[in-house]
Parts: structure tokens; C-alpha cells; sequence
């Protein structure tokens, strides 16, 4: 058990969802990135979050690795597009723009609550600092 | 004395705990922790015994899990971070008490 554990399983939890928020504004960003029909599209970036065990290890959370999605995308006709290929077509990634919005505000949601709970911990342990002073 | 410093560990354990339940607020398969302090205290000072002071018992929630398989209440868990801080204070509050009892008695000697 280190010193201000709290703070730094919270401190944790922010990480993982800053990670989170990282990946999802990659995603959209790449919303509309266009590629070759014989390469694979954009692929979506999936952050994999994994409990440390309470106990036998520190707490709090840990990012395990970042899994890709499909790079199959959707093909469409732009003869215009300079990517396109000799029928007219470029390839587009297939990421639901409702789901990633969805996650943005799961991650900043998370965020924020961890925030709060290093909010919290700082002032009952201010207060225990101030033991036997008065 | 030992009891309030036997709550005092019992409250910090809680507070890291409640940590780790927010931290993982968003981790799939993770079942929230629960600690208990309070029934072996209880129990110790109705026995007139020495409270052991330690972190009390960590159980994981048997509440229903949602899809992902985790089972936090964010709104739960914020009112038992707040609960565990303002018990914490008091507690504070009340070694704070003794001690200041304390220091009174070796002025007046």
C-alpha cells in the first residue's frame, strides 16, 4: 500500500479514459479519409482496458492495447477522388460517427468522475495532514 | 483510541476501494468492490476487545451487470465517496479531540 493510493488509482482511471479519448477523436478525424480500393481503410482504433486487481496488485486500470476494426470499409463511385481506381471508386472507413460520439461522452464522462474522486481524496487526506495540530 | 484509528483505516480503505470502482467505471467484466469494517469493529468494542486495526473485508457486487458485464453505479458510488469523506472528517475530527485532551493533561502536570 503506497502513500495517497486513492489518488493514484484515480489518477489511473484518468489515463485510461484520456487513452479512450485519444482513440475516439482519431476516429474521427479519419471519418472521411479516403483510400485506395486495394488498400484497406481506415481502421478504427479500439482501446482494451483491463481491471488491476484490488489487493494483490495497486488498483485502478490499466490499457492492455489498442485493437484495430476492419479495413474493409465502404466502396464508393469518385471519379473525381485521385485515390480512385480505374472503375471510379476509393474505399472510406466504416465508423459509425453516432457510436463514436456515443463513446466521447462515456470517456468524458469517466474522466470527469475520476477527476472528482482525486478532488475528494485530496481533502480527507489535507485534513488527516492536519492531525494532532491544533 | 484503537477504535477510532481502526475506522479511520477501515474509511481509507473504503475511499481506495470506491477508487477503483470509479477507475473501472468503464472496464468490461469488472464487479465492484465492496469493504466492510464496520460489523468486526462493532463487534470488537461491544466485547470491550482491542479493535484490530486493519482495512476491514473487500467483497466484489453481486448486483446485476449490464451488458459489458460490469456492475459500478457511477451515482452509488459518488454518494458513498462523499459519505466515506465526511465520515472520515468526523473521525478526524474526533482524534483530534483526544489528542488535544491529551495535550491539556501534560500542560496542567
Amino acid at each position: 500500500m503506497a502513500l495517497f493510493d486513492a489518488m493514484s488509482i484515480a489518477g489511473s482511471g484518468m489515463m485510461a479514459h484520456r487513452k479512450w479519448l485519444d482513440a475516439v477523436s482519431d476516429n474521427i478525424s479519419n471519418i472521411n479519409t479516403a483510400s485506395r480500393t486495394s488498400d484497406d481503410a481506415f481502421k478504427e482504433r479500439m482501446v482494451d482496458v483491463q481491471a488491476v486487481d484490488y489487493g494483490s496488485g495497486d488498483g485502478g486500470v490499466r490499457v492492455a492495447g489498442v485493437q484495430f476494426g476492419s479495413g474493409e470499409g465502404r466502396i464508393v463511385n469518385e471519379p473525381d477522388n485521385p485515390l480512385a481506381d480505374a472503375d471510379g471508386n476509393v474505399k472510406y472507413p466504416d465508423i459509425d460517427l453516432g457510436d463514436q460520439m456515443a463513446e466521447l461522452m462515456m470517456a468524458q464522462r469517466g474522466y470527469q468522475a475520476n477527476a472528482a474522486v482525486i478532488d475528494r481524496a485530496k481533502d480527507a487526506y489535507q485534513a488527516a495532514l492536519q492531525l494532532g495540530k491544533g | 483510541m484503537t477504535a477510532l484509528h481502526s475506522a479511520l483505516t477501515g474509511l481509507a480503505e473504503r475511499q481506495r476501494v470506491t477508487a477503483d470502482n470509479i477507475a473501472n467505471v468503464n472496464t468490461p467484466g469488472f464487479l465492484a468492490g465492496r469493504t466492510n469494517f464496520e460489523n468486526a469493529l462493532k463487534s470488537a468494542v461491544g466485547n470491550g476487545a482491542t479493535p484490530a486495526v486493519s482495512g476491514g473485508t473487500v467483497s466484489r457486487s453481486l448486483e446485476p451487470t449490464n451488458t459489458n458485464g460490469n456492475n459500478v453505479n457511477l451515482d452509488s458510488e459518488t454518494v458513498i465517496a462523499t459519505e466515506t469523506g465526511l465520515r472520515y472528517q468526523l473521525a478526524l475530527n474526533a482524534l483530534d479531540g483526544k489528542y488535544s485532551l491529551l495535550r491539556s493533561a501534560l500542560r496542567t502536570s
